[in-house]
């Protein structure tokens, strides 16, 4: 359950929707996408086929099947195309989409023959090529190597460029406050949404994160989630550890 | 040396290679889909789930009642599949109806004892008694199956790479299953009494798997199958006749789905060969 959340995204802007796990930010993204029930008093989402893409966090498909990253990309159209074949246009939209995640050369690959940084990207082009307005990237830097996580920014810039309005969920505070305008910072009801400088204070992070927030490399305040993700270590560890006390102020106010 | 053609000359040759040549199109497009969405073991579960409707039928109807109550069988258990898989996402609830519906289907063949007889043409069918009218029925069912697999093609595809994107792209995933089910569900009625459970099985699953081995997409993957499933067809007929003609009497389905468990492992090898070959050449 997930309460009390007022916010908005304009074209052209990302939103940085930022929690701790069991925070409510993948439910939000599904009651977005109107996969789960949801009782909001105002809901105003763009509407029309594959009018919201969407990067889920995780997907489990099988690496043996037969299928081209171009193919799998083109089934970001099939909210637009219903049960038709696909035709010119839809060609040029999964082209598109396929140059701005930089993965043109490997538009005839086996989908499971590329790496997981190439797949991310792969599906990132497939939310993409449904041209839609709304986009919703959960988590879309985890597991990304340097060169696919620079894509990504790239990706989301060009995005925006055009238009289209982002929602981002992510661990990762020194990304959001890279590429999202705004943050919604929620753990269960909304803890704040404003600009994503007034958001990401060490205040308002400690709160939301508790006993998740801890300092890495001595110099960036980052949340144990991310770092669980990054380097693969089991998040209660650091719970164990008291991460809390490792929380740097001068860190937090680095921006 | 095998003689492919004389034989089809006689009219109770040409009518099993008939229906089992439409049946290469199902082994085609709904196998595919069987292979995709790893529904082999669902597929078995309903060739069992026929089993008690073709009894109840012919105690009904007598030999008229045998299809309509396979049909009805069929359908019921592809419905009652989509819920299992629903609820539990495993598959103990198709074994279950599996078990299920065979026990009940045994049962009913033993009440009377000379619909023992029964039991073996359920699973090896009778190929060579097909008659015009039981052809041009079966035909039509298969049809039917291919052509609601065909216009549902791409939601299937994506369905079976990744639900999820299904539902965010607005895919009636409910719709596709119960598609699925009941193309497979009819295919199996349509064949069955013809060609026997197990050659069924047989046409759903391994050209598929065997295309599968040699192909890395769909349609391509969708044509070979059925390519494979119908040279295996008249391949195992025409044996069958040798076999019979040479004084050895075997079931001709069973010759015949032998035949496509030989093709698949031609295309393993086959496949393996090609991977290989492409890995030596990436590493030269």
């Amino acid at each position: 359950m997930l309460s009390g959340v007022t916010f908005a995204v304009e074209p052209g802007e990302a939103v940085a929707l930022v929690g701790p796990n069991g925070a409510g930010k993948s439910t939000l993204l599904d009651g977005l996408l109107g996969l789960v029930p949801h009782d909001a008093e105002r809901f105003d989402v763009p509407t029309g086929p594959g009018a919201i893409g969407m990067l889920p966090q995780s997907t489990t498909t099988d690496a043996a099947f037969p299928i081209s990253l171009e193919q799998v990309v083109m089934q970001g159209r099939t909210a637009r195309l219903g049960l038709r074949w696909p035709g010119r246009a839809d060609r040029e939209a999964v082209a598109a989409a396929l140059d701005t995640v930089r993965l043109a050369a490997h538009r005839k690959a086996r989908f499971g023959d590329l790496s997981g940084g190439q797949q991310r990207r792969g599906l990132l082009a497939r939310a993409i090529a449904g041209e839609p307005a709304l986009l919703l990237l959960d988590e879309p830097f985890n597991g990304l190597d340097a060169s696919s996580r620079q894509s990504l920014l790239d990706a989301i810039e060009r995005l925006k460029a055009a238009g289209v309005a982002l929602v981002v969920t992510t661990h990762d505070l020194e990304l959001a406050r890279a590429v999202c305008e705004r943050t919604l910072l929620i753990d269960r009801e909304q803890i704040a949404f404003d600009v994503t400088g007034c958001v990401l204070t060490l205040e308002q992070v400690r709160k939301t994160f508790e006993h998740h927030a801890i300092e890495i490399d001595g110099h960036t305040l980052a949340t144990a989630e991310h770092h669980a993700a990054e380097h693969g270590h089991e998040h209660d560890t650091h719970r164990e550890h008291g991460a809390r006390d490792d929380v740097d102020p001068r860190a937090a106010d680095r921006r | 040396m095998l003689d492919l053609v004389t034989p089809f000359q006689l009219p109770f040759m040409l009518r099993p290679l008939v229906l089992l040549l439409v049946l290469a199109v199902a082994a085609g497009t709904v196998g595919t889909v069987v292979n995709l969405r790893r529904l082999e073991f669902a597929s078995d579960g309903l060739t069992h789930a026929v089993f008690p409707g073709l009894v109840v039928g012919f105690i009904v109807a007598g030999a008229a009642g045998v299809l309509p109550g396979a049909l009805v069988a069929a359908v019921v258990a592809a419905l009652i599949l989509v819920v299992v898989a629903r609820r539990t996402g495993t598959e103990t609830g198709v074994a279950i109806v599996l078990t299920a519906c065979f026990s009940l289907g045994v049962v009913l063949v033993s009440l009377r004892s000379e619909w023992a007889g029964q039991m073996e043409s359920f699973f090896f069918g009778s190929l060579l008694t097909v008659t015009d009218a039981q052809l041009g029925i079966s035909v039509a069912i298969v049809a039917l199956a291919v052509a609601a697999v065909v216009v549902t093609w791409r939601w299937q595809v994506l369905r079976a790479f990744d639900e999820h994107a299904a539902r965010v792209a607005r895919v009636p995933v409910r719709v596709t299953d119960v598609v699925a089910n009941v193309a497979i569900a009819l295919v199996v009625v349509a064949a069955s009494a013809a060609v026997g459970t197990l050659l069924v099985l047989a046409v759903l699953i391994v050209p598929a798997a065997a295309s599968r081995a040699l192909t890395r997409r769909v349609v391509p993957g969708a044509i070979v199958a059925t390519g494979i499933a119908a040279v295996a067809s008249w391949l195992g007929m025409s044996l069958a006749f040798a076999a019979s003609s040479a004084g050895v009497q075997a079931s001709p389905s069973s010759i015949v789905a032998l035949t496509m468990l030989a093709a698949y492992l031609v295309a393993l090898a086959g496949g393996a060969l090609r991977d290989g070959a492409i890995a030596r050449r990436a590493t030269a």
